[in-house]
């Protein structure tokens, strides 16, 4: 017993000295330094002033749009992502399917900073709003709007809302829906009863995932946005590489990851009711 | 149905087409196409930074997927007989690894990383007891592979426990019973299990340390990774170069799946 | 390059070169095919840049990484460079010296070259971030030739720090096509007026505070260096008030000026004069209340990697035939009497590149403490966030 003990320990300490240092020592540091002052010519002054938080309320609007956006990109990922993975899981053959799956990740292999570039010439003057000139439609600005954001994010995370709500409705048995309809339900009734409840775990997951990953989102809003469309995330980068506010910069990520725990707890707590999922598979 | 699977993959394949598109685009700038040519394919693989970039992309992702894996596999197989406050402080640092913004980590990992630097060397170069000059830590591989294998190691061990939690206990049980060695017990019933997990943990650890550009771009010191060279190429404007880099990615990991699909395929169908 | 029949064909130097690098040949014989050898002992005197190039050859390293501007390098000045010297060019590209400065603070930056503007140069030298240049490496800076009001900040307490690389204004580009009844404006008053309501959602500003608090400053008619509060909150009104306005937030305008996507924006003369000679109908303005004069230069950080390399690069570009050609490309102007005596003439008259002397008169070079002041960048960041 003692052996496996000392086992266990030894199997445990490099990850738990991995996090120590690469984690709880990090948020530390940055935890300390929101309570200090800028340096002469920027950096970090010691000092003990809780001004840096109180001065948060001037990214009100950053914290506004992520707070507006991020749902809404993850709810149009949702939206799309839904009758494209029943397509798959459901209405395909065997063969075509895993060539269609693949398809789907494919783009997640290409950098997405070239895939955002993509959409700057899109989106721009000559991409877009040129075609739909040419074709008497008007000559919308797109680029540099949270049009283009949402665009961009949606295209950028797709692929990982997808996968997750395929693998539920993979798995889901089908004899449930033959019985379902052998007993006269139509369809559409089928699918709120039998389909939609059961593949909730993997939307679960999958707005969880997506959600996450927007709420920390700095490339898409600062290739897309042109500097108009603001996530906490840009304005985050802005105090660390433009004014070299270290203090400021560390109040306002304590704040980020602060409300980031709220909202994926709440979250996580409304899904579970819901889903009647546990809770390690919706956060995976 | 099919119109809108096909409309979505249009969504999809729009952008990525026209960057190939433009990839073969004879002229410097990427906004007109003035002809045919594979020149910037050459100029691409023969330029020095994009063959660094790519070199230091490669060795950081699978340095840094190894150890993740490796630890994230042990920590997770020794997670099984913690109970306690043990087991829920790693429970939390799983968690917040996995849910603070790579952002923040990046951030973080700098600020962290230069404060310490900033008394360690001063330190170092007192202590140095050889001639010449101390050697000094500063940001680089070290940074990149600690930085991206603490989000991966979390990933591993989230996965390779979903993994086990579907094993059959009765095997392990029984495999004790029948006199096996824990450590045989390990090789011959529990690693079949739950390789194909630390499997995937590995690919997907892999892919993430070599797609990231947030956390690399705030710790990559001078060492420069493909995403943050592909970065700094666009802000410097655009050539087809930058084009040819995202097309020839791309390729060689579709050709990597498809492999990896065949090889899997020719396998299920030998068992 | 005054005697052509001892020049061997391109493709033959090339093969040369590569055959010498590979080690297959010695320098000796390399020198000697090449003829550079003989160009060296004999032209060595008169024309330093390939006396020093020479020398570098194969002890400089094979790479040299350039922290600068966008829409500032000839691209084929360092390919030429590479090809000389063996060392590859590798270009990052900023759009403040806040950004600069942020990067260089954070330590491990990997630059062997920067370029940094008059103003911050001291700055560096506090933090300690720039080394005192070795002039010796640098036979191709002519300290004499050079304008001193557009050299001095380069020289710290008595130490250079930097050397000269040119200098230029900070206006504002707009595309006249998009103008219709209205007149072209020529005071920053009417680029912002113009900005909330003729040109909405068509101008953009510099990410930049220096120039785009700077010129929203002149508004008011205040100091293009102002760090009165009163009159950052005034600036402050200003951008706010703007911001829904704006087409978008960058330092490099060029895509979306040609694109048609933007109309209007604050820009420095290069861009300006890159941007009227493809589009006549884009005109480059300075705001008649005044605005910024500054000067860049070319400056290695503390702990560069390829040092040698670096003094090569620096000591290339400043080869008066070079410059010259990085002048053509970018189009701004330099303080160097010898390039100056090599440019075209239409280009030492071109109005964007030496604007008349009243206009030239009310401009202000930066200050240190415009760099630094914490409410300035602080205001910045508010204005983009916002």
């Amino acid at each position: 017993m003692q052996r496996q003990a000392l086992r266990t320990w030894l199997f445990l300490a490099p990850a738990g000295a991995w996090f120590l240092c690469m984690l709880v020592l990090p948020l530390i540091v940055v935890f300390v330094y929101s309570f200090g002052e800028r340096g002469a010519a920027g950096g970090y002054a010691p000092a003990f002033t809780f001004d840096n938080f109180l001065n948060l309320g001037s990214r009100w609007a950053a914290f506004k749009n992520t707070l507006i956006l991020a749902p809404l990109g993850t709810l149009i990922c949702l939206l799309i992502a839904y009758p494209l993975a029943y397509f798959l899981a459901l209405k395909t053959s065997p063969r075509w399917r895993t060539v269609l799956l693949i398809l789907v990740i494919v783009p997640f292999w290409t950098s997405i900073l070239i895939r955002s570039y993509a959409w700057i010439y899109l989106l721009g003057g000559q991409g877009i709003p040129a075609l739909l000139n040419a074709l008497g439609l008007g000559n919308p600005r797109l680029i540099n709007t949270p049009f283009a954001v949402l665009v961009g994010i949606v295209y950028g995370y797709l692929p990982l809302m997808v996968f997750p709500i395929y693998v539920a409705l993979e798995r889901l048995d089908k004899r449930l829906l033959e019985a379902s309809s052998d007993l006269g339900s139509p369809p559409w009734r089928s699918f709120l009863q039998v389909t939609l409840p059961l593949s909730m775990p993997g939307v679960a997951t999958g707005c969880m995932l997506v959600f996450i990953l927007l709420m920390g989102e700095f490339l898409i809003p600062a290739m897309l946005g042109g500097g108009k469309v603001f996530f906490i995330g840009n304005a985050l980068v802005d105090l660390f590489l433009q004014s070299r506010n270290w203090p400021f910069g560390s109040a306002v990520a304590v704040a980020l990851v602060l409300v980031m725990l709220i909202t994926v707890l709440a979250y996580m707590r409304f899904t579970r009711r819901w889903a009647g999922g546990r809770d390690d598979v919706s956060l995976m | 149905m099919r119109l809108y699977a096909l409309a979505v993959y249009l969504f999809l394949y729009i952008p990525i087409g026209v960057i190939a598109l433009f990839s073969f685009n004879a002229g410097r700038h990427a906004a007109q196409f003035q002809g045919f040519s594979t020149q910037w394919y050459g100029k691409a693989l023969s330029n020095p930074f994009v063959m660094d970039a790519l070199q230091t992309s490669l060795t950081v992702a699978l340095a840094s997927a190894l150890l993740a894996t490796l630890f994230g596999t042990m920590a997770a197989l020794a997670l099984q007989s913690v109970r306690g406050r043990v087991r829920m402080a790693f429970d939390a640092l799983i968690y917040i690894a996995v849910m603070v913004p790579g952002i923040v980590i990046g951030i973080a990992t700098l600020i962290a990383l230069v404060t310490l630097f900033g008394w360690l060397n001063p330190l170092i170069e007192a202590l140095w007891p050889l001639a010449g000059k101390a050697p000094q830590l500063s940001l680089g591989y070290g940074s990149l592979i600690a930085a991206h294998g603490l989000f991966t190691m979390a990933l591993v061990i989230i996965i390779v426990r979903a993994r086990m939690a579907g094993m059959d206990r009765s095997l392990i049980e029984a495999s004790a019973d029948l006199g096996a060695t824990p450590w045989g017990t390990f090789r011959q019933v529990t690693l079949p299990q739950i390789f194909p997990g630390i499997l995937a943990g590995f690919l997907l650890a892999f892919t993430f340390s070599f797609d990231d550009f947030i956390i690399a771009f705030f710790v990559a010191g001078s060492q420069t990774t493909l995403p943050v060279y592909v970065f700094s190429s666009i802000r410097r404007g655009v050539t087809p170069e930058i084009n040819a880099i995202g097309t020839m990615v791309l390729a060689v990991s579709l050709v990597m799946l498809i492999a990896a699909q065949a090889i899997l395929q020719r396998g299920r169908k030998a068992a | 390059m005054t005697d052509r029949n001892d020049f061997i064909s391109r493709e033959k130097f090339m093969a040369e070169l590569y055959r010498y690098k590979k080690g297959s040949v010695t320098r000796r014989h390399f020198l000697g095919v090449t003829g550079l050898g003989v160009a060296t002992s004999v032209l060595g005197a008169a024309m330093p840049g390939l006396r020093s190039a020479a020398r570098a050859q194969g002890s400089i390293g094979d790479r040299v990484v350039v922290a600068s501007w966008p829409n500032y390098h000839d691209p084929a000045n360092f390919e030429a460079f590479t090809a000389e010297t063996g060392a590859a060019v590798d270009l990052n590209v900023f759009g403040s010296n806040e950004e600069m400065l942020a990067k260089l603070q954070a330590g491990g930056s990997g630059w062997d070259v920067f370029v940094p503007t008059n103003y911050t140069i001291s700055t560096y030298v506090e933090e300690d971030l720039i080394e005192p240049l070795d002039l010796s490496k640098l036979p191709n800076y002519d300290p004499a030739s050079f304008d001193a009001r557009f050299a001095e900040a380069g020289t710290v307490n008595g130490v250079v720090y930097a050397v000269p690389r040119n200098w230029g204004t900070t206006g504002f580009v707009v595309n006249t096509s998009m103008l219709g009844d209205l007149p072209k404006p020529t005071t920053w008053k009417e680029f912002w007026d113009m900005t909330k309501a003729e040109f909405s959602g068509r101008t953009m500003v510099h990410d930049y505070q220096l120039t785009t608090i700077g010129n929203a400053l002149k508004y008011f008619g205040y100091s293009f260096n102002s760090i009165d509060p009163k009159e950052l909150a005034d600036a402050e009104r200003l951008l706010l008030e703007v911001k829904p306005h704006l087409f978008g937030i960058n330092s490099d305008y060029q895509p979306s000026m040609r694109s048609g996507d933007a109309w209007m924006s604050i820009a420095w003369t290069g861009d300006g004069l890159q941007l009227h000679r493809d589009m006549p109908e884009i005109d480059y303005v300075l705001g008649k209340e005044g605005g910024e004069l500054w000067s860049d230069f070319f400056a290695i950080p503390k702990g560069a990697p390829h040092r040698d390399a670096a003094y090569a690069l620096i000591n290339y570009l400043l080869t008066p035939e070079v410059n010259a050609k990085e002048v053509m490309f970018h189009g701004y102007p330099v303080a160097d009497a010898r390039v100056n005596a090599i440019l075209p003439p239409e280009m030492l008259n071109d109005p964007i590149m030496y604007p008349a002397q009243e206009l030239l008169d009310a401009l202000e070079f930066g200050a240190a403490v415009t760099l630094t002041d914490p409410n300035r960048a602080e205001l910045m960041a508010r204005f983009k966030s916002a």
